[in-house]
């Protein structure tokens, strides 16, 4: 479904959507196994947008520092997605950028904070984070 | 829960089948009527487009659910092949599935709304069924006076909370609503989210009570007392605590012998001699199969959207305009409720957990509001799933990613509370249930198309309790609060009422006192499409009562 640049990519930008703190970032915690498995399902009509999404961060990490995004130190990351995030991508994306950012923020939260049945939130982890606890 | 086979079951090889009353959809009213009907004696067919689920297979998806379907949801109806179109305000038509929002959906299944509903079981208040002659019409506006007070339905409210089993405060109780009988079970103790609402009331000298609940809280009917679980709303409950049709009158109609509960099964038409005597129902079973089955009653609640347009859908020669719709009053009128939600964060945690959730309301603000037509019940929330925290009722300046983003959540979550509660719509004729000209559904049927607005004046009284759910989480010690009020819009989804309204004049109304539809001697309503107005509460209970009263007269004057 993605490239393995593509996957870099993608785990790069979901863990600073969702970094790892003394909690674990998206990547650890299943938001990359989430999005995979909806992009299979539920957001299969979302996958080019992914995939140019993807690619479209990586060309502006090149553009920007010719490194490619995945490699990119945490602060050059945030500040490219802080960019994309206004919409001012540098070279023209087949999707729109600022529309694509705010749909892989969506999908990440969906992976981190819904129920671990859906592939992401790894044994609960995000709850025993935020202190919702199930009982019963 | 298994299906008992009536007398007069439905024999694949015979397209015909005669019983006494047909029930379309086995919601909160169908199922009451079923219940009521079977224990008299009759023999009941009880159609529902939806199926017997358990616990498990509804499941505890937090992305597919009643309070979030973004990607599906975990009752009926199919998410392929029952179509809806929406009109929004611009005109513009969508073509909606039931997980989207313009579809304005609600559960189908056996028990309808009541398996996966929050159980919040208000009686409305005297003043509700007297809106037009408490507060005028505004102009535009088809405010009226329900044909029967609420001295003619408390005694059948009194009978769901027993029958079906409200757990509330019946002494505050007493104090707002004119009773007989206490609740049959004590109010769940407050949570911490509700001690905290109950000091901010305080505060401000407003009265609350903890709102009643159709869950048990002591065993009762045979089932266990709630576990305080965190996924009431919009779920299934884990040990059946939760009174719904399903596991009460539906159950009864199914131990006597005498209903034929008959699930994944579509009505399309309901069939009618020329005089206007109703025969019975055209359906397509689980299998795709057309049939007919006959009967001397049927009673639609489907719902008020489905039931519109079944009616709609019902034409002939001589009622080319569908049934009970000789003066254009079928599916106009839809209502539903405004949530003018206040989302809050304390200064200290109040999430212990300890569902449902909702545990502290106020209803002094429903009446008297000076200057405002209505208005309606407040109170806090119901366990927040955290997706729907993060979706939902951030804070407008939290960042969405990053690690500010991720640190909100967590010291946020166990500190956010919410005060919302249902506003009392000013229906509009304009909003409405027609046919979609071009639209089909799997089986070729024509669809609900949904239209209009409620009348403006819906949004001032929106707004006023919108002030009221801010001033009550300040008076509580908020840190701060956020959120807008709602705009104008098309009001339905869970609450829908309203399209089959009831009173003497036939050409105002569908259905007359008994919820009898005018023109046929044989035809009922059950559902809250008999709402005049839809009070400033969640509906459930009043469909419940309304149904016992109408199944007590389809008896009485058998």
């Amino acid at each position: 479904m993605l490239t393995d640049t593509q996957l870099a990519t993608l785990r790069a930008a979901l863990d600073r959507i969702i970094p790892p703190d003394d909690f674990p970032g998206a990547w650890e915690a299943g938001v990359g196994d989430y999005i995979l498995r909806q992009l299979g399902g539920d957001l299969a009509d979302q996958l080019e947008t992914y995939r140019a999404g993807l690619d479209g961060l990586d060309y502006e990490a090149l553009a920007a520092s010719g490194r490619p995004f995945a490699e990119l130190p945490a602060e050059a990351q945030d500040e490219l997605l802080r960019r994309i995030e206004r919409g001012e991508a540098q070279s023209p994306w087949p999707v729109d950028a600022a529309d694509f950012f705010r749909m892989l923020c969506e999908h990440a939260a969906e992976g981190f904070y819904s129920d671990p049945g859906n592939g992401g939130n790894r044994d609960g982890v995000a709850w025993r984070m935020i202190g919702f606890e199930v009982r019963g | 829960m298994s299906s008992v086979l009536s007398v007069l079951s439905v024999d694949k090889d015979s397209p015909m089948a005669i019983y006494d009353v047909i029930v379309v959809g086995a919601g909160a009213g169908g199922g009451v009527v079923a219940g009521v009907l079977a224990e008299a004696g009759k023999r009941v067919l009880l159609i529902e487009r939806g199926r017997s689920l358990t616990f498990e297979q509804v499941g505890r998806d937090h992305l597919r659910n009643h309070r979030l379907a973004h990607y599906g949801h975990n009752t009926g109806p199919d998410l392929e092949g029952n179509p809806r179109v929406f009109v929004d305000q611009r005109g513009n038509k969508h073509v909606v599935q039931p997980h989207h929002p313009g579809y304005n959906n609600n559960a189908a299944a056996v028990g309808g709304g009541t398996l996966v509903y929050g159980a919040q079981a208000w009686r409305f208040l005297p003043q509700d069924f007297r809106m037009a002659s408490t507060y005028g019409v505004p102009p535009g506006s088809s405010l009226a006076d329900w044909p029967i007070s609420y001295e003619d339905l408390a005694p059948f409210y009194e009978r769901a909370e027993w029958e079906i089993g409200v757990a509330g405060e019946s002494d505050a109780s007493a104090t707002i609503w004119p009773r007989s009988r206490p609740y049959p079970m004590p109010a769940l103790p407050a949570n911490a989210q509700g001690r905290a609402m109950r000091r901010g009331a305080d505060a401000l000298g407003w009265p609350v009570l903890t709102p009643p609940l159709l869950i048990n809280t002591t065993p009762y009917g045979g089932r266990p007392a709630c576990i305080r679980c965190q996924h009431c709303v919009g779920f299934a409950c884990p040990v059946d605590a939760k009174n719904g049709t399903h596991n009460t009158l539906i159950a009864r109609a199914l131990a006597t012998g005498r209903c034929h509960l008959l699930t994944g099964a579509t009505v399309e038409r309901v069939e009618v001699s020329a005089a206007g005597h109703v025969t019975g129902v055209a359906y397509i079973d689980a299998e795709g199969e057309r049939r007919t089955a006959r009967a001397e009653v049927v009673v639609l609640a489907a719902g008020a959207i489905e039931t519109a347009r079944l009616l709609l859908n019902s034409t002939s020669a001589r009622f080319p305009h569908g049934l009970g719709n000789t003066h254009d009053q079928v599916g106009r009128h839809l209502q539903g409720h405004y949530y003018p939600g206040v989302s809050a964060l304390m200064p200290e945690p109040v999430h212990d957990g300890l569902g449902p959730g909702v545990a502290t309301a106020t209803v002094r603000f429903n009446h008297g509001n000076d200057g405002v037509v209505g208005g309606g019940m407040l109170a806090d929330e119901f366990v927040t799933l955290p997706i729907i925290f993060w979706k939902r009722y951030l804070p407008p300046d939290v960042p969405r990613w990053g690690l500010d983003a991720k640190r909100f959540m967590r010291e946020g979550y166990r500190r956010f509370v919410r005060i919302t509660g249902p506003v009392q719509d000013i229906p509009s004729p304009s909003a409405r249930v027609t046919l979609d000209p071009q639209v089909r559904d799997r089986f070729g049927l024509r669809v609900a198309r949904l239209s209009g607005t409620t009348h403006p004046e819906t949004v001032r009284t929106a707004a006023f309790m919108f002030e009221r759910a801010r001033e009550w989480l300040i008076a509580a010690g908020a840190e701060r609060v956020w959120g807008e009020p709602p705009g104008l819009g098309l009001s339905a989804g869970q609450h829908q009422a309203g399209t089959c309204r009831m009173g003497d004049d036939p050409r105002t109304s569908v259905v007359d006192p008994w919820c009898r539809v005018h023109g046929h001697d044989n035809l009922y309503v059950a559902d809250a499409s008999v709402h005049v107005t839809n009070g400033g509460f969640n509906p459930v209970l009043t469909v419940m009562a309304l149904a016992f009263r109408t199944a007590a007269h389809i008896v009485g004057s058998w």
